[in-house]
């Protein structure tokens, strides 16, 4: 019960944070919105184009503001020290990092659906929202792979001077699979492509549950060091 | 009894040593003060006492146990030159944040302490709206609610007034009255003798004493500082 209740006290305070200083949410939906409207010039997204590139640029949006928001949050945490509070707390290393993937995972989701709903417009390919059942098991364990993931590399770059710097150089290698597996899924399920969107979402679950037991045992000791 | 204890302690950063042969201890209730120039080798020293770093070599050992088998962080608060404080989040936000992680469930205990350091009328600014001294204050607050058995604080009169330091003198002075050991570096002579059961001079990361204060005069630290081309205040 104190692990959970830790854990939830640092979503609140995640929470409460981004309301008053919007540092990570409000980054993170801008860039997406940028980053659509670059796409959207930079590519022919006629009707015929854009079911086969909506997979592979939003994943790249998902990814990038993902990337910023995560190291946001990290940020918050070493502004001030402010993470020792909970370090010199009965809140256990793991607590701590639930917390924090509680939090990223959040601010992703909520990203991720504005992000969809803006492709959709701005697209004009509402087939996407109409096809959400199908998208949302993917989607959902490629953002909780980033956000665990993410959790733990932004933490260990934010101790670093050039810690912005080196997050995505760290992280992307290391989420490949989810990446892979995201526009896969999404591409075989949009496009009516035959089968094999089933076996991407059982990589990428594999690759949540992997990510979840490295990164839970290596948490305490990015924070110690 | 000794809460905390270290023997050969040393701490290597590459080439530099910044401790070494580090042999001391803390009894339950004292409070030392740690004095010496910067880049003596204190806040390292702090540091590892309050288990946010290792020692290259050599041992520490919390209420006889090593850190291994002990958790000195549930157990310590440790105020470094950094208050450790959500600047976003109101002074009470702060507060509410740390009752939780501590499973407190009493917001009137919360409201006595921050009353208790001059706070509660601030309690909704946040506390990037606060003086550098409400700050240190309210950072020192939270060890109130953490309730913990050893305070460790590091330069925790930097940057303050007169007025300021002696509001967070009389803070220290709570905590002891309360059984509590308390760990203080600082240059302030006048503040860390009055404060101090036993007094230590730090430099080059070795002891060049740690004595009751009765021991020594402050004359003598003025003295070394002095003698180290630092200006003791």
């Amino acid at each position: 019960m104190k692990f959970a209740g830790s854990a939830i006290a640092i979503l609140k305070k995640d929470i409460l944070l981004e309301l008053r200083g919007k540092e990570s949410l409000s980054l993170m939906l801008f860039l997406s919105l940028l980053l659509l409207v670059i796409f959207n010039f930079a590519l022919d997204t006629g009707k015929e184009n854009v079911s086969s590139l909506a997979s592979g640029i939003l994943w790249v949006v998902f990814t990038f503001s993902g990337i910023l928001g995560m190291g946001r949050t990290s940020m918050a945490e070493r502004d001030e020290d402010a993470y020792l509070s909970i370090l010199f707390s009965p809140a256990s290393a793991e607590s701590f990092y639930i917390g924090k993937v509680l939090s990223n995972l959040l601010f992703l989701v909520i990203m991720e659906i504005f992000t969809l709903l803006f492709f959709a417009i701005l697209y004009d390919f509402e087939k996407i929202i109409s096809m959400l059942p199908q998208l949302l098991p993917g989607l959902l364990l490629g953002t909780l792979g980033f956000s665990l993931v993410g959790t733990l590399f932004s933490f260990l770059t934010t101790a670093s001077r050039y810690g912005e710097v080196l997050l995505p150089f760290l992280y992307l290698p290391v989420v490949v699979p989810i990446i892979l597996g995201g526009v896969s899924s999404m591409d075989i399920i949009l496009n009516g492509k035959a089968g094999g969107a089933g076996k991407w979402i059982q990589i990428m679950a594999v690759f949540d549950v992997l990510y979840f037991a490295v990164s839970l045992l290596l948490f305490r000791y990015i924070i110690e060091e | 009894m000794n809460i905390i204890k270290l023997r050969g302690v040393r701490k290597q950063y590459h080439a530099k040593t910044a401790l070494s042969g580090i042999d001391m201890y803390v009894r339950r209730g004292e409070c030392i003060t740690l004095f010496g120039p910067n880049g003596a080798g204190k806040t390292t020293l702090l540091k590892i006492i309050s288990g946010i770093m290792s020692p290259t070599e050599g041992k520490v050992l919390y209420n006889d146990k090593p850190y291994s088998e002990s958790d000195i962080k549930k157990d310590a608060f440790y105020l470094g030159h950094r208050t450790s404080l959500y600047n976003a989040l109101t002074v009470m936000e702060n507060m509410d944040f740390i009752r939780r992680l501590f499973s407190l469930d009493h917001r009137r205990e919360v409201e006595d302490i921050l009353r208790g350091h001059g706070l509660w009328e601030r309690r909704n600014d946040p506390v990037n709206e606060l003086s550098q001294g409400m700050k240190r204050r309210l950072a020192l607050a939270k060890g109130f609610i953490m309730n913990p058995a050893i305070f460790i604080l590091d330069e925790p009169f930097t940057g303050l007034d007169h007025r300021w330091r002696s509001a967070i003198v009389a803070k220290i002075n709570d905590i002891r009255r309360q059984g509590k050991s308390v760990l203080i570096s600082t240059h302030l002579v006048e503040e860390g003798y009055r404060l101090a059961d036993r007094v230590a001079f730090l430099h080059r990361g070795r002891f060049l004493f740690i004595k009751d204060r009765d021991e020594v005069d402050p004359g003598e630290i003025y003295g070394l500082f002095d003698s180290m081309g630092e200006a003791a205040r």
